[in-house]
């Protein structure tokens, strides 16, 4: 026996490695037209341990506080070996995880695959697609640099325009009522402790959940399998791996190219007293909410605009949660085309105002 | 006027002076005793109207509180002025019981000054003491309210010199008029604006330059002296060059003397707004001081340049995310060689500056080799990443392969 | 996953250049992945170990070597990326200031025969309490904290931020 399969031997007569045994050989993931969209989770999840791995190095020279924050990250990215490196992965990755991440939400949505069963699926992933918000903005801050100092505070000023819990949520996000060194020890106790500690959990709900119900299928293909047609299967080990393992490569690929050819700069310290900066905004992945905002007029139906935007985008948000429950068509089984329709909307209306937002001055 | 009067209870000297001053409807004579009830030195050291006036505090009507017998004066006007204040002023045993430090000589630097001389030959227009330290109501100097405090003193000096019906009938030495620009000009100048907004008192003022008590213009000569009081090494410099013996105004030729403006490397030129023009010609080559000018006017310009060029290089790379604090520290050496050269400019000799730029530029090229290692490193940096992609993408394509392989198998 | 990839149930190759390019392609994938991964474990393992400047400079910075610096010198040493100045008194205290001159940012030094700092630009002069006493300086030299860390010859003088 050759040493891996007598390890595989010992530990079998310890674990009784049956059920894995079985889950490797019997595994099976449908084929059909729309399997592509199969990696984008996979993708995501891989970002995500790269941001795991990447913050835990960072993590060991950081330093989170307003008098040391910017030189740490400095000290990372001039003095420590291949720090500047960790330093771009770690920044790139989180923007191509949430691009991801919101890639894996449409294609998921759009596919209506939030139906019975996987109403729970659904909720935890929406559910870390908002702590992958989270995370990205918690993250921004801790360089302590002018664009990240000012885009907190103007993003943090935005939960102050909720009705009647707005203060008390803009000192909550603060630690206090300006953007200062305690804003940064609350969010880094969010980057590093909280929001893992939770996204740990629901990731693990989710792939089980998925392990558990298996991959689901188009809505076509369902009612034809309903009918009692056969859906040709590909094996998990080793095609389907290979694929997403090929998937996660591709990721790494487009990773090293952007680190490559845009590296992320230092800036400059932050320094709470200057002039917020003209055409100050946040990351591109709250720019159409913050451009939307920009552009809503100062009074709606007599209440202040920004208030409405804001309630707006909760509600969004809070029916987002709710949508399996919500497209009485899917739950049975049916097509469902105005949630495809309101689907498309939302895509078109979110690339719209990014660009929108990008380009403005 | 009553609680003036109460308030005034103090000593039987000065209540019938100030009760009868005080009741009176004429301002000229009700108003120094109102004055002297404010803080005065004089009053808090326990002097009364009697100490300068003479006569008798203590006779309720006028004729005995004005009796000659009892030496009373009146108002001093004029030399009767500087001779009242001198009694004690000049008195250095009676000054050390109050003030010791305080200097006696007051009185004869004022007779030295243009205000004492022209007071000897009868004008009776001039300043005396009183016109600058007040009589009633006199504060210390390091009183912030002392019209002698040194951000109040261009505007004592200007209440006369800067009032063209006052100063009318005055003359310079070549017989025109006395100039009233003065106050205007000194409120453009560096030294104003370190006075006041760089709150620094120790800023020059009219008297740090022209004198407190023997106030008159520096003399032709005097002026790089006056001026080197604070500005040393200038005047150093200035004092080897050909210029010492050619200005008549030494500093003031090229940089004023009231409206001192900050020195700008545009002055070292003979074209266009330099101030080299009155003298020299920009046109012409032969000309010792043009060429001179044109050639430590470049070497500046050079390094300005050249120092732009290190500070935008590093910072691009600081940026990037390479280690610069040496060479920030480097950048910061060749900027105050910069400024050695503007000193050295004073020496009107080319070749002594071009030795501080060349100095500098040394500095400024390490600091510029340092500056191409760094970004040498940000490219070795690029290609270990670029090579990263490749086997990245080497992967890649061999994954997909592998499983197109895999697939034609299963078929 | 399975142990090999060569344990995979393949239909039998008929040999030649099919059976070589399936090896080749075996061969050029296992190339690949190790290559890959030790591109990602040799930074991780290089960012693991400490650089030699242990610590970003910002609010301290070691000075000089205590037994470096005899009374009545004094030292320029780098503070983040501005000059400063320890000097030690003549009775053997240590005091630490600022080096940028608060005229023109020209850097000061010491001089020994008069115990004061001064800058050579503009003839500035502070005393040893970071003071101006003369020149045109505007403003005093920042003070900085002084401590001497570790002892006998390797003991260092470490300045700080008040």
């Amino acid at each position: 026996m050759t040493p891996l399969q007598q390890t595989v031997a010992w530990l079998d007569e310890r674990l009784d490695l049956t059920e894995v045994r079985h889950f490797i050989s019997e595994k099976g993931v449908p084929v059909h037209a729309q399997k592509i969209w199969y990696y984008l989770g996979g993708m995501t999840l891989f970002l995500f341990c790269v941001q795991v791995c990447t913050g835990i190095l960072l993590l060991l020279y950081y330093r989170p506080s307003a008098a040391e924050a910017y030189e740490s990250v400095q000290f990372i990215v001039t003095k420590v070996e291949f720090g500047w490196l960790i330093r771009n992965i770690h920044s790139w990755s989180a923007n191509l995880l949430i691009a991801l991440a919101f890639a894996h939400f449409f294609s998921v949505f759009l596919l209506k695959s939030y139906r019975k069963p996987r109403e729970l699926t659904w909720l935890s992933g929406v559910l870390l697609l908002f702590l992958m918000l989270g995370f990205g903005f918690s993250g921004y801050l801790l360089p302590w640099n002018e664009l990240s100092f000012f885009a907190t505070k103007v993003g943090t000023g935005i939960a102050g325009a909720v009705p009647f819990a707005g203060h008390f949520l803009l000192r909550l996000l603060r630690g206090g009522d300006d953007v200062t060194g305690a804003t940064l020890s609350r969010f880094y106790g969010l980057h590093v402790a909280i929001l893992p500690a939770v996204a740990t959990a629901l990731v693990a709900a989710h792939l089980l959940l998925v392990q558990r119900q298996g991959m689901s299928v188009p809505l076509d293909l369902e009612i034809r399998i309903r009918q009692g047609e056969g859906v040709p299967q590909m094996r998990f080990f080793p095609d389907y791996i290979l694929r997403d393992v090929l998937a996660w490569y591709v990721a790494l690929a487009l990773l090293a190219a952007l680190a490559l050819f845009y590296p992320w700069e230092l800036g400059n310290k932050a320094d709470p007293f200057a002039a917020v900066p003209p055409g100050i905004r946040p990351e591109w992945y709250f720019l159409a909410m913050f451009h939307t905002l920009k552009l809503l007029p100062s009074h709606i139906a007599g209440f202040e605009g920004e208030q409405v935007g804001v309630l707006a985008f909760g509600a969004a948000a809070a029916l987002l949660v709710f949508v399996p429950f919500l497209d009485r068509h899917a739950l049975r089984g049916r097509r469902s085309p105005a949630f495809t329709v309101a689907g498309v909307l939302g895509l078109v209306y979110l690339v719209t105002l990014t660009i929108v937002g990008h380009y403005a001055k | 006027m009553l609680l003036l009067v109460l308030a005034l209870a103090a000593g039987p000297e000065m209540n019938s002076c100030v009760t009868c001053h005080a009741s009176q409807q004429d301002q000229r004579l009700a108003r120094p005793a109102a004055l002297f009830t404010q803080p005065d030195v004089h009053r808090e050291r326990g002097f009364a109207c009697v100490d300068c006036h003479g006569g008798d505090p203590s006779a309720p009507d006028k004729t005995r509180a004005h009796d000659p017998a009892l030496l009373f004066k009146g108002k001093p006007t004029g030399q009767a002025v500087v001779t009242t204040c001198a009694r004690c002023h000049s008195d250095a045993e009676l000054m050390r019981s109050y003030a010791p430090k305080q200097r006696v000589d007051q009185a004869t630097e004022y007779a030295a000054s243009i205000h004492g001389k022209r007071l000897a030959t009868g004008d009776p227009r001039v300043a005396t003491c009183v016109s600058c330290h007040g009589a009633h109501g006199v504060r210390l100097a390091s009183d912030a309210k002392s019209p002698v405090f040194p951000t109040n003193v261009a505007t004592t000096c200007g209440s006369c010199h800067a009032d063209p019906e006052r100063m009318g009938g005055y003359k310079l030495a070549d017989g025109s008029p006395l100039p009233t620009s003065q106050l205007s000009d000194y409120r453009r100048s560096v030294h104003f604006a370190a006075m006041t907004k760089g709150n620094d008192l120790s800023a020059p003022t009219c008297n740090d330059c022209h004198g407190n008590h023997g106030a008159a213009p520096p003399g032709v000569g005097a002026i790089a002296n006056v001026c080197g009081t604070c500005h040393a090494v200038f005047a150093q410099k200035f004092e080897t060059s050909v210029h010492r013996q050619i200005f008549d105004k030494g500093c003031v030729e090229c940089h004023g003397n009231h409206a001192v403006l900050k020195p700008s490397d545009a002055m070292l030129s003979a074209n266009g707004h330099g101030i080299c023009v009155p003298c020299h010609s920009g046109e012409d080559q032969s000309d010792h001081g043009n060429v001179a000018a044109e050639q430590m006017r470049g070497d500046i310009e050079g390094l300005k340049v050249r120092l732009d060029g290190a500070g935008a290089l590093l910072a691009r790379i600081k940026n990037a995310g390479i280690e610069v604090s040496d060479e920030e520290l480097a950048l910061r050496e060749a900027g105050s060689k910069l400024t050695l050269a503007r000193t050295e400019v004073h020496t009107f000799e080319p070749p002594r500056v071009a030795a501080v730029i060349a100095d500098a530029n040394g500095v400024v090229t390490h600091i510029d080799d340092a500056g191409q290692r760094g970004l040498a490193e940000l490219r070795y940096r690029r290609r270990g990443l670029s090579m990263s992609l490749g086997a990245i993408l080497l992967v890649v394509v061999a994954l997909a392969l592998k499983v197109r392989q895999i697939d034609r198998q299963r078929s | 996953m399975p142990t090999t990839l060569g344990d995979l149930p393949y239909a039998p190759q008929t040999g030649g250049p099919a059976f070589d390019r399936r090896r080749f392609l075996d061969a050029l994938l296992t190339v690949g992945f190790v290559s890959t991964a030790a591109a990602m474990a040799y930074p991780v393992a290089r960012f693991l170990i400490p650089p030699r400047t242990g610590d970003p400079e910002t609010a301290s910075a070691v000075a000089a070597r205590a037994a470096d610096l005899k009374p009545n010198s004094g030292k320029i040493f780098k503070f983040g990326n501005k000059p400063g100045i320890v000097v030690r008194t003549a009775e053997g205290d240590l005091r630490a200031f600022s080096a940028v001159c608060s005229h023109l940012d020209c850097t000061v030094q010491f001089k020994a025969d008069t115990a004061q700092l001064w800058c050579a630009c503009h003839n500035g002069t502070y005393d040893l309490g970071g003071n101006v006493v003369s020149g045109p300086p505007p403003r005093g030299l920042e003070a900085f904290v002084v401590n001497v860390r570790g002892e006998g010859a390797d003991a260092e003088i470490v300045v700080s931020r008040s």
